[in-house]
């Protein structure tokens, strides 16, 4: 008898993701576990504009509280209350019994989310969605040793911090997820959640992290030398970006950093490996608890009204004002033309500035280009991916768009200068001799990108 | 029988933009809408013959005067171009459009562009609620007072409850149909925000009124912004349509047009309007008069409306004002889900310019270029189904000025 039931209810999962129902699926009922995180009741705030019941689940019902009192402060609406219940994950079993989708917001630990989902799989009702906002832990090894229906109805859903403002979404197939639940997935967040969705493959850190840290790291490792004031004045805002680099890093964490770092220097050893290593300095620092804005200190840090900078090889902080900056005239050339709304022109003047500091913000802008487009086939399918992504997700020009804006034999010119390998997109397009735009142009406003400072 | 006049599309920025966290000029602004509208249209800079600018007061938000002339610096075509600008409060962008429009019909020039602009980030909020105080008789109505605007269109709700009774659920539900809206508009200010039903109607920390009975979700918002659209003679029409292998009556024109100003005061205005059904005669007086002019007998020969909610109030007062209901009963169309998306006569499926943003000098191009592709039907998510025909109205100040166009194929 148990069989037969089970075969049954088989039959009618499978009748129903197979069919479009699948699409027409309704959530009405969407567990957020981790609630209490960041990443947890933002996202779980999110769910509350299109499902009518969000349960926001942590290891004790205060927690779940407190992320509800998160949420709200976070959307500014307490209207959000009358859509969440909270409760512990003692309540796990009953919450589940008719969770339409289960989101995963815990520790981004391998051997934190696991023991998790199976108390999941045993519960959840067949047909459930479980969806994880994993930002690089690898779909497979966290769907390891799960049933075949939990491994067919699980996807990561990668959200960026805050979820409320910044719309870019990795959406992430494990080899076993069923190719209609991940197109309801893409059709749900974008319709009701507002997401920009962007198809990744299963690869460390997927595709935003890993081009996006790749180039944070590399400004790390620069600022050994260079110091952190100056690198981050060289791929400034100008260059692309709403925060510089080595402030970007301090804002997500150390931590988050080194984690993120690791994990493709470990799992996905690519062309630009060492760009990939985290500096020792960071290493060292991170455990004498220097951990970026959380822990008051980080690249740059204020001891009441002082701000001071980190000297890297010192291992210290000193006084913003002791540190003298080169003149950089042609970043106040550029920026005044960014300001006009001329960011060809701007980019054209960054192309050929002279000296060694326009040549190093070039070295590591070529290498964003070089990285992000070797990428093309393994982290996403097309360029276009990669660059909604970055756009959508990062808040940085895309690099088809730094293509179009600089021009593409600029780029591999840029690239010969930094000695980095010219990858094969470019190649092609530069042989073919018909070199069309690389930016689709109803992604982004071109100029939104390009701060004039 | 005036000659036609016809739009060939344009572009508009996203409304979601910061330009002073970019730290760009308001030239930045103009450039992306000029530019962006020649790529838009295929238009090449060198056909363009004159050009309007719509702003309000980049004189106080940016300290800068002569926005004409910085049309020219917005290419390099452009040196010698005769260019000017136009002021009227919130009605800017639609009498840059007027003024575009009769030298087309006199014969004066065949291809115009028209670009409204305002870059209002720049101060924080309660300044720029005193800038734009400058639009009602600041002396009298405005000066020392925070936020004057609200609280003057709180009036208008407050007269609409004298006269005929007004509930806030109904000004609520105006809003939440505006962002819902927003959220299918690519360059909607608002379309990631958080709101619905319940937000609206809420009276808490996180929806505090701001004067009178609005609150913080019956506000339009604070917005840099600039939108550029092409007006032309037949002629200019003509050879743009043979260019693209386009057959003429595919170009949307401006069949009718209506303008009024009415006196400054808002205690004015409803002094004199104590004999009317309408509490604002001349708003009623700018749409009948459109209608007359596209030779259409009512609102029921268009098919959606692109109207100016600077407050829901506004947007209560545009539904009696157009005829959709009898005066006083507005409520009814919002009940009977007759102005939202789907309904019998969708209002704002931009999201207008509480979901959408208020650009105060480019709100009236913006509803125009809207409105462009509306009958088009290249307004993607936000696309009124089968339309044909849509109307505008842009008000400045407290129902002062008002200016409404019919635009159709």
């Amino acid at each position: 008898m148990a069989d037969q039931g089970q075969s049954t209810e088989r039959a009618q999962e499978e009748a129903t993701s197979a069919s479009p129902r699948g699409l027409d699926r309704r959530i009405e009922h969407v567990v957020i576990l981790g609630a209490n995180g960041t990443m947890g009741y933002g996202s779980g705030a999110l769910f509350t504009r299109a499902a009518p019941r969000v349960s926001f689940l942590a290891r004790s019902k205060e927690k779940a509280e407190a992320g509800l009192a998160s949420a709200i402060a976070q959307v500014r609406s307490a209207t959000v209350a009358r859509r969440v219940e909270t409760g512990s994950y003692d309540d796990l079993e009953a919450r589940l019994a008719d969770a339409d989708l289960i989101f995963e917001a815990v520790a981004e630990r391998l051997e934190v989310k696991r023991p998790l989902f199976e108390r999941v799989d045993a519960c959840r009702r067949s047909d459930a969605i479980v969806a994880t906002v994993t930002s690089g832990l690898s779909i497979d090894a966290l769907a390891e040793g799960r049933s075949e229906s939990f491994r067919r109805h699980f996807a990561g859903l990668h959200f960026f911090n805050p979820p409320n403002v910044i719309v870019g979404t990795e959406l992430v197939a494990g080899r076993a997820t069923d190719p209609a639940i991940l197109e309801f997935l893409e059709r749900y967040a974008a319709r009701e959640l507002g997401r920009e969705m962007v198809r990744v493959a299963d690869r460390p850190g997927f595709a935003g992290n890993r081009i996006g840290f790749k180039v944070l790291n590399e400004v790390a490792q620069l600022s050994e030398e260079h110091g952190p004031l100056l690198m981050d004045r060289l791929i400034g805002p100008y260059t692309g970006r709403a925060l510089p680099p080595l402030r970007t890093i301090d804002l997500v964490g150390w931590d988050v950093h080194r984690a993120i770092v690791e994990n493709v220097y470990a799992n996905a050893p690519d062309e630009a490996h060492a760009s990939l290593a985290l500096p020792a300095y960071m290493r060292t620092l991170i455990e004498a608890g220097v951990l970026g804005r959380k822990s008051g200190r980080g690249f740059f840090a204020k001891e009441g009204e002082r701000r001071l900078v980190l000297d890297p090889k010192r291992m210290e902080h000193r006084p913003i004002e002791e540190i003298e900056l080169p003149e950089l005239r042609f970043i106040d050339e550029i920026a005044a033309l960014h300001r006009v709304g001329r960011y060809r022109e701007a980019m054209r003047c960054f192309a050929e500035a002279e000296g060694e500091h326009a040549s190093l913000a070039r070295k590591v802008i070529a290498g964003y280009l070089s990285y992000a487009l070797h990428r093309v086939g393994e982290v996403c399918e097309q360029l276009g991916g990669i660059d909604r992504i970055m756009a959508f997700g990062f808040n940085w020009a895309a690099p088809g768009l730094l293509l179009d804006t600089l021009g593409a034999r600029t780029c591999a010119a840029m690239m010969r200068e930094a000695e980095l390998p010219i990858p094969p997109l470019l190649e092609q397009a530069l042989s073919s001799g018909r070199i069309e735009t690389f930016m689709d142009p109803s992604i982004t406003n071109q100029g939104r990108y390009f701060v004039a400072g | 029988m005036a000659a036609d006049v016809y739009i060939l599309g344009g572009y508009q920025t996203d409304f979601a933009r910061n330009w002073s966290k970019e730290r760009k000029h308001i030239l930045a602004l103009m450039r992306e809408a000029v530019q962006g509208a020649m790529s838009a249209t295929g238009i090449e800079s060198e056909a363009i013959e004159v050009a309007h600018v719509g702003n309000f007061a980049a004189e106080l938000y940016c300290m800068q005067g002569h926005l004409g002339a910085f049309f020219v610096e917005t290419d390099p075509a452009f040196s010698g171009l005769p260019t000017g600008r136009h002021e009227a409060a919130c009605a800017s962008g639609s009498i840059a459009l007027l003024a575009a429009s009769a030298e087309i019909e006199a014969g004066r020039y065949d291809l115009s562009c028209v670009l409204g602009v305002e870059q209002m980030k720049t101060v924080s909020a309660s300044e720029g609620g005193a800038f734009l105080g400058t639009a009602a008789w600041y002396e009298l109505e405005a000066k020392g007072i925070d936020f004057p605007f609200p609280k003057l269109f709180g009036k208008l709700g407050d007269e609409y409850e004298r006269r005929y009774g007004l509930k806030d659920e109904h000004l609520a539900a105006i809003s939440a149909i505006n962002y819902a809206n927003a959220r299918l508009n690519p360059n909607a200010q608002t379309r990631n925000w958080y709101m619905n039903q319940d937000h609206a109607e809420a009276r808490d920390e996180y929806n505090g009124q701001v004067g009178g009975r609005i609150c913080l979700s019956d506000c339009s918002q604070v917005t840099d912004g600039a939108v550029a659209v092409f007006l032309a003679s037949e002629k200019a029409a003509r050879e743009y349509a043979r260019g693209r292998g386009i057959p003429l009556e595919s170009l949307p024109r401006i069949q009718g047009w209506g303008h009024h100003t009415a006196r400054l005061r808002f205690v004015d205005k409803v002094a004199e309007s104590a004999s009317s059904p309408y509490v604002l005669p001349h708003v009623r007086a700018t749409i009948t008069d459109a209608f007359t002019r596209a030779q259409i007998p009512d609102v029921s020969a268009i098919d959606g409306i692109e109207t100016h909610d600077c407050f829901t109030t506004s947007e209560y007062m545009a539904i009696d004002h157009f005829g959709i209901t009898p005066p006083g009963e507005s409520y009814r169309a919002i009940e009977a889900g007759e102005i939202a998306l789907g309904g019998r006569i969708p209002i704002n499926p931009s999201g207008g310019l509480i979901g959408a943003g208020h650009p105060v000098g480019a709100t009236g191009v913006r509803q125009l270029l809207d409105a462009y592709k509306q009958v088009t039907g290249t307004a993607g998510g936000y696309q009124i189904e089968g339309a044909r025909r849509i109307a505008t109205l842009n008000i400045g100040g407290s129902g002062t000025t008002s200016v409404s166009f019919i635009v159709g194929r």
